[in-house]
């Protein structure tokens, strides 16, 4: 399948950003302003319990985020046209996917690595460090999902007039159950604790959720990138 | 077998069907013993319906699997067509099951997985059309439209999986929405609406496809005279 | 809730299906009317054209 191709692709990718860093500082500043956007937006009380919210807040805005991501990374491509180079080599498109999708899941991780414990500052008074390994599973299925779907349909709005505005709306349908299935392990953890038991069913539902997209993506990705 | 399966033939027997499950359903089949009382007589439509949308989301996958392995325009306009068709009743199962909730349970919104489910349904192939309308090359809006209508289809069995068995908390709170089992004379008038509601679908999937053929003759014959 | 007052609530649900069905019915009929009209007349437009090219 070319991993050496896939490795090529990756490294680029990786480079190019993190001379830059100007995505993943963007990325990290959205993160940043929306927890502090969510304390306002749900009352600054003393008394007020956010603990069966956080879940959510944690991951709406890693979603947002991720669409910001997304975006920037493929506009880059676009506009610098390295897509276009990449398509006249003799690389199989899937190689493609793989790299472009393993990038953005990178960047997707450093964002989290940074902004989950400034999260737990804000917001989180239990401590679920008894949890933690799960917490990193949910996180991991859970991007999966997000990089899988995001790079598919992220390939496809690129090429189209209103790029990043059709991204959301095509992106967002789609992942509702991610976002479901991975606030409600999410909450969990925060909330009581949860063991293998209580979140193995979201679990093997967010990993059946990534191979069905997977394997979608592995068949469309050749039309998903053109001629 | 042409005439047989003409719209006009098709339009009739689907009312035959119809006409005669609503007759049942009214005048054969008991009024439900639970407390939804009369208004369970809304299922008799909303149900078909529903699972009708359904079924044109099912040939638009199927259409869109076809078109990639061969990029026949027929393909595209069924395609096409049943996603149209697909939303058509989608929305109306959204608004015969809102107002059967209002009925039934005196709300006109509640977060169940049917209704929930058919709302995301919306929004996915909405977004649809959406995607038809900013692809700039010809070539490539049946493409990319058909790697989405396949996409979207997986995911719709999948939303409902979230929503029906994932709600907030960790442990699942039972939503019965009418499910009691029905007795053999409200199942005869259910399957007979039923079968009415197919072959609408199937009539009114003849006479969009060829409305498509036509648009698409005249667009031929547009560019034959400008040149 | 009374027998009358469901009533309502479920001719409501079939007036709606009823109206959308019907709706989409009449305007797609009148979209294809409207098609047909104009492959008529391009059709008898290309066939002019190509008579009045040959005929040079």
């Amino acid at each position: 399948m070319g991993s050496r191709q896939f490795m090529a692709i990756l490294r680029k990718d990786l480079i190019r950003e993190l001379r830059t860093r100007e995505m993943l500082v963007s990325m990290f500043l959205f993160v940043m302003l929306a927890l502090v956007i969510f304390h306002y937006a749900f009352g600054v009380d003393e008394d007020t319990d956010l603990t069966s919210f956080t879940g959510g807040m944690l991951w709406v805005t890693f979603i947002f985020s991720a669409l910001l991501g997304l975006n920037r990374s493929f506009a880059q491509e676009k506009d610098e046209q390295c897509l276009d180079g990449l398509l006249l080599c003799p690389v199989d498109r899937v190689t493609i996917f793989f790299a472009k999708m393993t990038g953005n899941l990178v960047f997707l991780l450093i964002i989290q690595a940074v902004s989950v414990p400034v999260f737990t500052l804000f917001f989180i008074e239990r401590s679920y460090l008894a949890d933690i390994g799960l917490f990193i599973l949910v996180l991991l299925l859970a991007d999966l999902g997000i990089c899988t779907i995001g790079t598919l349909l992220a390939t496809i709005s690129m090429n189209t007039r209103a790029r990043d505005l059709l991204l959301p709306i095509v992106f967002l349908p789609l992942i509702v159950p991610v976002l479901i299935a991975a606030t409600s392990a999410t909450t969990g953890i925060f909330a009581d604790g949860a063991d293998l038991g209580d979140l193995a069913a979201r679990l093997g539902f967010l990993a059946a959720f990534d191979a069905v997209f997977m394997v979608a993506a592995y068949g469309t990705y050749d039309f998903a990138i053109g001629e | 077998m042409k005439k047989l399966t003409s719209a006009p033939a098709l339009f009739a027997a689907a009312g035959a069907f119809l006409v005669t499950g609503l007759l049942l359903a009214f005048l054969y089949a008991p009024v439900d013993a639970s407390s939804m009382g009369f208004s369970q007589k809304i299922f008799y439509y909303h149900a078909p319906i529903a699972e009708t949308a359904l079924v044109a989301f099912g040939i638009a996958f199927v259409a869109a699997i076809l078109y990639l392995r061969d990029p026949d325009p027929k393909w595209d306009r069924l395609s096409y067509v049943s996603v149209r068709l697909g939303l058509l009743f989608s929305v109306m199962v959204m608004i015969t099951g809102m107002i059967w909730g209002k009925a039934a349970w005196d709300a006109w919104w509640a977060w169940e997985p049917r209704l929930t489910t058919f709302l995301i349904v919306c929004f996915l192939y909405t977004a649809y059309f959406v995607l038809r309308q900013v692809v700039e090359e010809e070539s490539r809006r049946a493409t990319y439209a058909a790697v989405f209508a396949i996409v979207a289809f997986i995911d719709v069995p999948i939303t409902f999986f979230a929503t029906r068995y994932m709600p907030e908390g960790l442990h699942p709170v039972v939503i019965r929405a009418g499910d009691s089992g029905m007795e053999g004379s409200m199942f005869l008038s259910f399957m007979i609406s039923m079968a009415g509601m197919t072959l609408l679908l199937a009539a009114l999937v003849r006479a969009d496809v060829a409305a498509a053929r036509l648009k698409d003759e005249i667009d031929d014959l547009k560019t034959r005279i400008g040149g | 809730m009374s027998i009358e007052e469901g009533a309502k609530f479920v001719a409501a649900a079939y007036a709606v299906i009823l109206a959308v069905v019907i709706a989409y019915y009449a305007l797609s009929a009148r979209r294809v009317s409207a098609l047909q009209r104009d492959v008529e007349l391009l059709k008898a437009e290309v066939e002019k054209r190509e008579a009045a090219g040959s005929g040079d």
